[in-house]
């Protein structure tokens, strides 16, 4: 298996998420890591992404964003760099999922989200940049369109 | 994300195809308000062809069902793929909402 590094570079505009997730799942099925892997970390992207775009930035300039995606024996590790405003991500509150529909708020699920489907969230601050850490182990399945 | 609608026995179909993100949801909101606000309050969404939802997808099937129930409907899904399921089932809504493995059972269920 080549274990090399995808870098991925965008801009803070909500349409890249498609195209950073269509860079997540070549690379993964390149390094034939199991769909729900590449799912899981599209996710965890996609919400944090979503977050930093909506929510991270106090004027109207173009803001760069870097991740990379780096494959280790067990896990994949992805690593978000950017200057948006300082928001630690590591915990998450814990939405009532047992809610009926009547009672349950909307939103809330995002981060919940992230936490689920990654195996360790780990945020810290460099000067004006963040910087988030995700593990999610490679399961042992093989991709059942591989055989 | 494609979205289709057809009608079959006053249930409105609505068939999601690709990917509902943060940046196709509000198409899926719009389209669930249109459907709602012109007195159709019996959805169902096919998502046989949706390969991915995150929470902003989430948040509008949640406000859809909401909107449908208040309307004196109410909004069920079908044909979840397996990877966008395990999302639905971690978030609760798979036992918030009623859901169908194939389009016919869903059928059967809301006429």
């Amino acid at each position: 298996m080549n274990e090399e590094t995808l870098e991925i570079s965008l801009v803070n505009d909500l349409k890249e998420i498609a195209r950073v997730a269509e860079h997540i799942d070549e690379f993964c099925a390149s390094q034939d890591i199991a769909l729900e892997v590449a799912y899981a970390i599209n996710l965890a992207l996609d919400e944090i992404l979503t977050n930093t775009i909506s929510y991270g930035y106090d004027d109207d300039a173009p803001h760069r964003i870097e991740i990379s995606v780096r494959p280790e024996v067990e896990a994949l590790v992805v690593v978000i760099v950017d200057d948006s405003a300082a928001f630690d991500l590591s915990n998450a509150p814990t939405p009532d999922t047992g809610a009926s529909l009547e009672e349950r708020p909307l939103g809330g699920l995002g981060l919940f989200l992230v936490h689920q489907m990654m195996d360790s969230v780990e945020y810290r601050r460099e000067g004006e940049r963040n910087i988030v850490t995700l593990k999610k182990n490679k399961t042992g399945e093989q991709r059942p369109e591989d055989g | 994300m494609k979205i289709e609608e057809q009608t079959v026995d006053s249930v409105v179909i609505v068939s999601l195809d690709g990917r509902v993100d943060g940046s196709t949801a509000p198409d899926l909101e719009k389209h669930i308000s249109d459907v709602v606000e012109r007195g159709d309050a019996r959805i169902l969404l096919d998502c046989s062809k949706m390969d991915y939802i995150g929470s902003t997808g989430l948040r509008v099937m949640l406000a859809g069902a909401k909107k449908c129930q208040q309307g004196g409907g109410n909004l069920v899904l079908c044909t979840l793929r397996a990877t966008c399921k395990s999302v639905m089932e971690v978030s609760g809504f798979l036992t918030m909402l009623d859901y169908y493995d194939t389009r016919e059972s869903a059928l059967a269920a809301q006429s």
